[in-house]
């Protein structure tokens, strides 16, 4: 509370309050098929954030009336658990937000996934949030993507997520709660991590169209960083069979 | 490490390839599934769905008996369908049966036929992308599995295992789950000979013991 406005300064001598540099991550922690009934899952720990991701299908469409004969129907569930964070988020049924979530999530998977391949069939994308510290709809989709993978769905690409916006007149990358709250603009983006094609951009508050162009620079980036970590965690779990001996 | 892992959109081959679980742009060819790069070169996927293609052997049990001919789940979005025109056998819920796929249609829909009734025992649900690891070259894999579990396996292009009720199952299914877990590794064969062997070698000892503090 050092300024008139009764605002705490959210950058101090290009430190953010958890000490990042302006484009470092908050940890990002990535475990795959830890749901071993879902035909794909993962868990992400991203910052304070906790997020469990399943995956389930192709399978029979329900209701029937919802399915295609070109190409499979992608459904995504984001869910905030009651207590996931400080804020209220009252019972766990749907909500304003949770509804948006799943719109724009699902969205992202509908580009991704090469669903022509299972007409009539429905891909499934449950994604629950057990702890929300800011940046949910990114660490899901991260999530997401991973658990995807992990069952096999013919995807095009991986995608990876992140966050950029404005806090305290700086462009910062992965916002905090903190940051998201009180900075001044948060610009979540989705970009896959082949051909770079930006699959989720929304945003709050007010930019420049030179610092947009400049956040999408920043967002890839970010991306990069995240797909790495995607990628390692995949990788872990295949070769865990190398080294993991049978137990008898 | 010498057998790379592959992710979705990593480029497997220069040039348009036609293989399974890939997809090309014109210039290349790129992984649409996680797989891994074999010896020489080539994309095996490491997960994959079952897509039925005609000729395939598969495993399945009967779901619905009609006046048409059998439904029967074949671990698909939809089940296969046998018509009781093409076959003589009279089957009934909940029976074991291995076929061959005679149609699929666009939509999905299979059509079965060659249909034999398989014995009392089990169907478990295996990875199809790891089928032919637990087949091996020329069946030596299946071979020795049958050998050992002292009964008889079937195993279907869709995932579906059938293992007849003399199998000795905790074995069995001990060593699937191995087989499953290290499906993209060499040398499996001779790994699952030698842990067949000493279990069979391990068994009378333990009971042994066992006596000893009756």
């Amino acid at each position: 509370m050092s300024d008139s406005k009764g605002t705490v300064p959210l950058i101090v001598d290009g430190k953010r309050l958890d000490g990042r540099g302006i484009e470092d991550l908050r940890n990002l922690r990535i475990e795959v098929g830890i749901i071993p009934e879902a035909d794909g899952s993962s868990y992400v720990e991203w910052g304070g954030n906790k997020i469990l991701c399943g995956v389930y299908g192709p399978r029979e469409c329900i209701p029937r009336h919802d399915a295609s004969p070109y190409h499979a129907i992608v459904k995504c569930r984001y869910m905030m658990s009651p207590f996931a964070s400080l804020e209220e988020h009252g019972r766990s049924g749907p909500s304003r937000r949770s509804t948006e979530l799943s719109k724009v999530i699902r969205e992202v998977f509908e580009n991704v996934v090469i669903a022509e391949k299972f007409p009539n069939t429905q891909i499934e994308i449950f994604i629950d949030v057990l702890q929300a510290e800011g940046g949910t709809r990114t660490a899901s989709i991260t999530a997401a993507t991973v658990a995807l993978a992990n069952a096999g769905i013919p995807m095009k690409d991986m995608v990876g997520s992140v966050a950029v916006g404005k806090a305290g007149d700086v462009l910062v990358v992965d916002l905090n709660k903190a940051e998201d709250n009180f900075g001044q603009s948060d610009m979540p983006m989705a970009i896959s991590s082949r051909d770079k094609k930006l699959l989720l951009l929304q945003m709050d508050g007010l930019l420049t169209k030179e610092e947009i162009i400049q956040m999408v620079e920043m967002a890839e980036r970010g991306c990069d960083k995240v797909n790495v970590i995607q990628t390692d965690a995949l990788k872990r779990f295949y070769e865990k069979g190398e080294e993991e001996s049978i137990k008898w | 490490m010498d057998k790379k892992i592959v992710l979705p959109g990593e480029k497997v081959a220069e040039g348009r390839i036609n293989a399974p679980n890939t997809y090309s742009d014109g210039t290349a060819t790129y992984a649409a599934v996680i797989g891994m790069m074999d010896e020489e070169g080539r994309y095996v996927p490491l997960e994959n769905r079952y897509k039925p293609t005609v000729g395939d052997v598969v495993v399945g049990m009967v779901t619905d008996v009609r006046h048409a001919g059998y439904e029967v789940d074949l671990n698909l979005p939809d089940g296969g369908f046998i018509p009781t025109r093409d076959v003589r056998l009279t089957l009934q819920l909940g029976d074991f049966v291995i076929c061959k796929i005679k149609s699929v249609n666009e939509v999905g829909d299979v059509d079965l036929g060659e249909v034999r009734r398989l014995p009392k025992g089990k169907i478990i649900d295996f990875p199809s992308a790891k089928v032919p690891r637990l087949i091996g070259r020329k069946s030596s894999m299946l071979n020795l599995l049958k050998d050992y579990s002292g009964g008889d396996i079937m195993v279907g292009n869709n995932g579906y295992v059938w293992m007849s009720e003399k199998c000795d199952m905790p074995l069995l299914l001990k060593i699937i789950k191995l087989i499953e877990r290290k499906a993209h590794k060499s040398g499996l064969t001779d790994e699952v000979a030698n842990m067949l062997k000493l279990e069979k070698g391990e068994r009378p000892q333990t009971t042994e013991q066992g006596e000893e503090y009756v």
